[in-house]
């Protein structure tokens, strides 16, 4: 099979955008995609679109692919809709991967979009909750912070861990997200503030979980054959794992780790040929804070139980050694769920081509991402590695 | 009459919270539901099919009968949760009863509950389940809703058991306007005449006493319908039976009025207490009254609590009941069809489980590939036990609930959701998500025991979904 390149990568802002519409924020995301193309693309050449999405405005439409791309003037391209949570979009980059390197395409464009602030408190509850087990956790109560609330209670059981340990994976995602011009919250703030405020579903506050955000996001993936005619410097897709699990929690063999997640990440270092300690930075699905500690212990940045330590000995912070969620993660940049895996990976080019502004990592060669649907019921991880590693062929 | 049918157990059930009569006293001025210290108030997913569902399961669990091998079941009560269907089906699907149970439903009248009993010793046809449940309601200013209650009680019959009913008699006289619930109504009203409704209590009650031959002055209890706290005093007077053998076993000072429930959880009570003469008099608007002669060989199996657990303020009352809650919000729930709940009722009622027989691993929903050797597999049905052990839990805050949920939570506070492993028979166990109602939200953690009672879950499309919530084991 072919190599696959990220040629180009691009983000809509993130955040509560009333004026805008879901064809019209994934135009915006588009054009930031084509204008980060080192030598330029036009649309026509782009061979296929794969598009994550949950709801368009708490409606499920069923052609919203094609209706976005042919909006961003993608015309009569095959257009896909990869619906598989908040892991859509994360879904539609190996969509797209898989074209190139089957030879069905040669450049494909992976990304997502959602509109979430258009819709009233109890029908976002609603389709956040549609990502969950419906028939039987959400008959049991059970809201999607519900259900990463009970993975924290059974960590904290099972491991120790604390509140303050939650709380300061989003105060370092905050540190973070300040850092980025297209974060939704996009301040600082402090372990009191996180440790102090209202809490939504018990041990977890308001600080412990994702923003309700607009936004879209994409992501230009050539084969080997034409990657040069893009760009001098292509990211390297080196790494693909994707996994899927029972959608219930009470289905799993674990409530204190992902399963889905830890084989697609051993998938993923396998094809890599690396291993996790070689990773520079990583962005992983923070949606709830427990569930970038469990990141941490599924994708093999420590050991089982130790998630907490890691984010209090401060190994992930921007200055540490392995720093994660550098864009600010879903906490801070914002989980527009279609749009959230194929950010990731806009986060990972920027890194690895050294445009991450104040949020560089100094000489980053090898980033993850990692996208989970729902509580873990579907999981994607990509490794990516710089320029300077890649060898493209001309 | 049956002489082969008696009462072999008893199980009751009453909601935890009660509400005194000083706080009704404080919102209201006055306090109508004479004789009355204190009503039950049920919680905001409790119906009376909910609380049968309990009374009936724990006569069960006292007794030697499966339910399964139940051969009549009869649900009486003057507040079904709907005005048309008949759910003493439902009932038997909550605990197991085999589709060939003759099934009975009686309502219209709070002497329903002795009617259901009578009707089904006549009938023979055993081992054989009788279920009153009731929690009457009137508008907030009325005496009737001061004296309100709720609660239930259940009787298994079986041949040759230690208790039989040795006598009936009934008597009816036409009292329009006692005591009466207009059609499309959820209140019950009255004329509110006093002599004229002391006049039907009495009358008809003394009636149905002079037909038995057993002489009321010499039983040891009686159980008489109790409105409020006084009438039956006014009663046990007319049919010549000393106030102190109503006293001990007249529910309403604590309880409230518990309609159809009224008799058959005095009845239940006496039972167990040991008593061996018992009189019991249903009595209903209408009017009509059906008097027992019960004789007991020795305390009859099943266990009686009535002490409430919490006290709530009149507001915290008119919120539980849904007086001042706005219902459940726009946005919509989520859409489980009907059919879709019917096909899964052997889980959601009564914790069906397979065993793989391949693996031989336990799970918990028994379809699909197994979740241990992901065989596709015919599952060999295995009973869970209902009591497990909380694996994970989470607190859903106010606000925070999904929009099927909100009125609950509106009027319940914030509730525990968790993940608990029920027991299985070899010492294993298998998982389900469950709410957790009984509790303090906040004190429920992780190792916790708990047991499994049937709920309502939410109503959509004007059908109550019902299935199976967790309460604290003590």
């Amino acid at each position: 099979m072919r190599d696959a390149y990220v040629i180009g990568a691009g983000q809509s802002p993130y955040g509560s955008f009333p004026s805008e519409s879901y064809r019209s924020l994934f135009r915006t995301a588009f054009e930031a995609t084509t204008e980060s193309v080192d030598h330029g693309v036009d649309p026509s050449e782009i061979d296929e679109a794969f598009i994550g999405m949950i709801s368009i405005g708490g409606r499920q439409l069923g052609l919203s692919g094609p209706a976005v791309t042919e909006h961003a003037g993608l015309h009569g391209i095959p257009t896909t809709r990869v619906e598989n949570a908040c892991a859509a979009s994360g879904s539609g980059v190996r969509h797209a991967i898989q074209a190139v390197k089957s030879g069905m395409a040669d450049l494909a464009l992976a990304g997502g979009v959602e509109m979430m602030t258009d819709l009233s408190s109890d029908t976002t509850r609603y389709w956040f909750g549609v990502s969950g087990e419906t028939e039987w956790e959400r008959m049991a109560g059970t809201t999607f912070s519900g259900v990463y609330a009970q993975i924290a209670s059974a960590h904290m059981a099972e491991y120790g861990t604390t509140r303050e340990q939650l709380s300061r994976v989003a105060v370092k995602s905050h540190e973070n997200g300040a850092r980025n011009p297209k974060a939704h919250l996009g301040f600082e703030c402090s372990l009191e503030q996180a440790e102090g405020a209202a809490t939504v579903a018990d041990p977890l506050t308001l600080y412990h979980c994702c923003p309700t955000s607009d936004g879209a996001a994409g992501v230009l993936i050539a084969s080997e054959d034409v990657a040069a005619e893009y760009t001098d410097r292509p990211v390297k897709i080196s790494g693909v794992g994707a996994a899927s699990d029972g959608v219930g929690l009470f289905q799993r063999e674990s409530y204190t780790s992902l399963p889905a997640t830890r084989k697609a990440g051993r998938d993923a270092y396998e094809m890599a040929g690396i291993s996790p300690d070689k990773l520079d930075f990583a962005e992983v699905h923070d949606c709830f804070s427990i569930a970038e500690i469990l990141a941490y212990e599924d994708l093999g940045f420590c050991e089982v139980g130790q998630g907490g330590q890691l984010i209090e000995d401060g190994v992930t912070t921007l200055e540490g050694d392995l720093p994660v969620n550098t864009s600010g993660g879903l906490k801070s940049k914002g989980h527009p769920i279609g749009a959230t895996g194929a950010g990731q990976l806009v986060e990972a080019f920027d890194q690895l081509r050294g445009t991450a502004g104040d949020r560089q990592v100094e000489d980053a060669e090898i980033g993850l991402t990692h996208n989970v649907g729902g509580s873990g019921g579907a999981a994607v991880v990509h490794v990516l590695e710089a320029p300077e590693r890649a060898e493209v062929e001309s | 009459m049956s002489d082969s049918l008696g009462i072999a157990a008893v199980g009751t059930y009453v909601p935890r919270r009660r509400i005194t009569a000083e706080a009704v006293t404080e919102a209201w001025n006055r306090f109508d539901g004479a004789g009355i210290q204190e009503t039950a108030v049920p919680g905001p997913d409790e119906d009376s099919l909910t609380m049968a569902a309990a009374a009936a399961r724990r006569a069960l669990e006292a007794s030697d009968v499966d339910a399964g091998e139940i051969a009549a079941l009869s649900f009486a009560t003057t507040t079904p949760p709907l005005e048309e269907e008949d759910l003493s089906v439902r009932l038997g699907e909550f605990l197991g009863v085999g589709d060939d149970a003759t099934r009975t439903l009686s309502t219209g009248s709070t002497n329903a509950g002795v009617r259901a009993l009578t009707s089904t010793l006549a009938a023979g046809d055993g081992p054989a389940l009788v279920v009153a449940s009731d929690m009457p309601r009137g508008e907030p200013d009325s005496a009737i809703d001061h004296a309100a209650g709720a609660g239930a009680a259940a009787f298994v019959l079986t041949p040759d058991a230690p208790v039989t009913i040795r006598e009936q008699a009934d008597h009816a006289i036409d009292y329009p306007g006692t005591r009466f619930r207009e059609r499309g109504s959820t209140t019950v009203d009255s004329l509110d005449i006093t002599p004229y409704d002391r006049s039907a209590y009495t009358e008809t009650v003394g009636g149905a006493v002079d037909g038995l031959e057993a002489d009321p002055s010499a039983v040891d209890a009686v159980a008489l319908q109790a409105p409020d706290g006084k009438l039956p005093y006014r009663g046990a007077k007319v049919i010549g039976t000393p106030s102190d053998a109503v006293e001990p076993h007249a529910v309403v000072h604590s309880l409230g009025d518990l309609g159809a429930a009224s008799v058959p959880l005095s009845m239940a009570s006496a039972l167990v207490d040991g008593v061996d003469r018992l009189l019991a008099v249903g009595y209903g608007s209408g009017s009509t009254a059906t008097a027992l002669s019960v004789e007991a060989s020795g305390a009859v199996p099943g266990e009686v609590d009535l002490a409430g657990e919490e006290t709530v303020s009149y507001a915290e009352y008119l919120r539980l009941r849904g007086e001042i809650t706005s219902g459940e919000p726009d946005g919509g729930g989520a859409y489980v069809s009907v059919p879709s709940w019917k096909r899964s009722g052997p889980q959601r009622y009564r914790l069906e489980g397979g065993r793989c027989p391949s693996c031989g691993s336990l799970n918990f929903l028994p379809d699909g590939a197994c979740r241990q050797c992901y065989e596709l597999v015919e599952y060999e049905p295995v009973q869970l036990e209902r009591q497990g052990t909380i694996e994970a839990v989470s607190v859903i805050s106010q606000g925070g609930a999904p929009p099927e949920f909100a009125e609950l939570q509106a009027r319940a506070g914030d509730y525990a959701t968790a993940i608990v492993a029920f027991d299985g028979p070899d010492g294993d166990t298998a998982s389900a998500p469950v709410l957790v109602v009984d509790a303090d939200a906040e004190s429920v953690d992780v190792g916790d025991r708990v047991e499994a009672t049937v709920r309502r879950i939410y109503t959509q499309e004007g059908v109550t979904r019902y299935g199976l919530k967790v309460r604290p084991l003590d």
